[in-house]
């Protein structure tokens, strides 16, 4: 669909266009646009990290960040252009993650639909994030089980619901 | 029947090749597939440690296959670690 814009971009070849992003959701009919954007930062937990590396099932990740758009839209209840776009491969710190920009007729529909997709993918889609250490050690995130009898356990485990999980940035 | 199983995340440093093969009896669920790959696993590269792999969804590059489904045959799956996107 014209209005909704997912995309897997490998950091070799491109970094993620957050410009591209702003243009795409521009519409004469919108006056809110809110944009997230996730950056690779530089400590997670008490350890300095010099990289991340993000893998991804691309096929399955395209088809989820579609599937969350559709979401969004039915969501929101509004018109709504929505732009998704996640970086794969070795990325410096600074690097761009994560690109997520929503436009809609008002602001509290951006809002909602940014944060929605935004936590959708973090929460959802097939990425894994593996970080690299100033020691030279490497580890990959521990992350939300897609299993859903998994998922179930840990919602009750934790006492909250998966949406305030604070893992990752 | 032969199931590939591509892997990702933490679970590729279970083979190089970046997927494993499985003998799996047809009609088997994704449930017993997955306590195939756990025992298949332990006894290949016992450093994985087996909740990993409890804590993993299968797929196809359409949909997450939940436990109940039956492993299709003659197409490539996924294993699919806990995510971290973002």
């Amino acid at each position: 669909m014209d209005d909704l814009h997912v995309a897997v971009v490998e950091r070799r070849v491109a970094a993620l266009d957050v410009a591209a992003a702003l243009d795409f959701v521009g519409d004469p009919r919108f006056g809110g646009i809110t944009t997230f954007i996730g950056r690779v930062r530089d400590h997670n937990v008490g350890r300095v990290v010099t990289g991340i590396s993000y893998d991804l099932f691309e096929p399955l990740a395209l088809r989820m960040f579609r599937a969350i758009g559709e979401r969004a839209r039915a969501e929101v209840g509004a018109p709504l252009k929505l732009w998704i776009a996640h970086a794969k491969g070795d990325l410096a710190i600074g690097d761009l993650a994560v690109v997520v920009a929503a436009g809609t007729p008002h602001r509290d529909e951006a809002f909602r639909a940014c944060r929605l997709a935004i936590e959708a993918v973090k929460h959802e889609a097939p990425i894994w994030k593996q970080e690299h250490y100033v020691d030279g050690d490497s580890a990959w995130s521990e992350g939300c089980s897609l299993c859903e009898e998994q998922r179930e356990a840990e919602r009750h485990a934790h006492g909250h619901d998966h949406a305030g999980h604070a893992h990752g940035r | 029947m032969k199931v590939r199983i591509a892997l990702y995340g933490a679970l590729r440093e279970a083979d190089t090749s970046g997927y494993v093969e499985l003998e799996v009896p047809a009609g088997s669920s994704i449930a017993e597939l997955r306590e195939l790959l756990v025992a298949h696993l332990a006894g290949h590269v016992p450093a994985i440690p087996a909740n990993l792999v409890r804590r993993s969804a299968f797929a196809s590059a359409e949909e997450i296959l939940h436990n109940h489904r039956t492993v299709p045959e003659g197409i490539e799956l996924a294993v699919l670690p806990p995510v971290s996107g973002g």
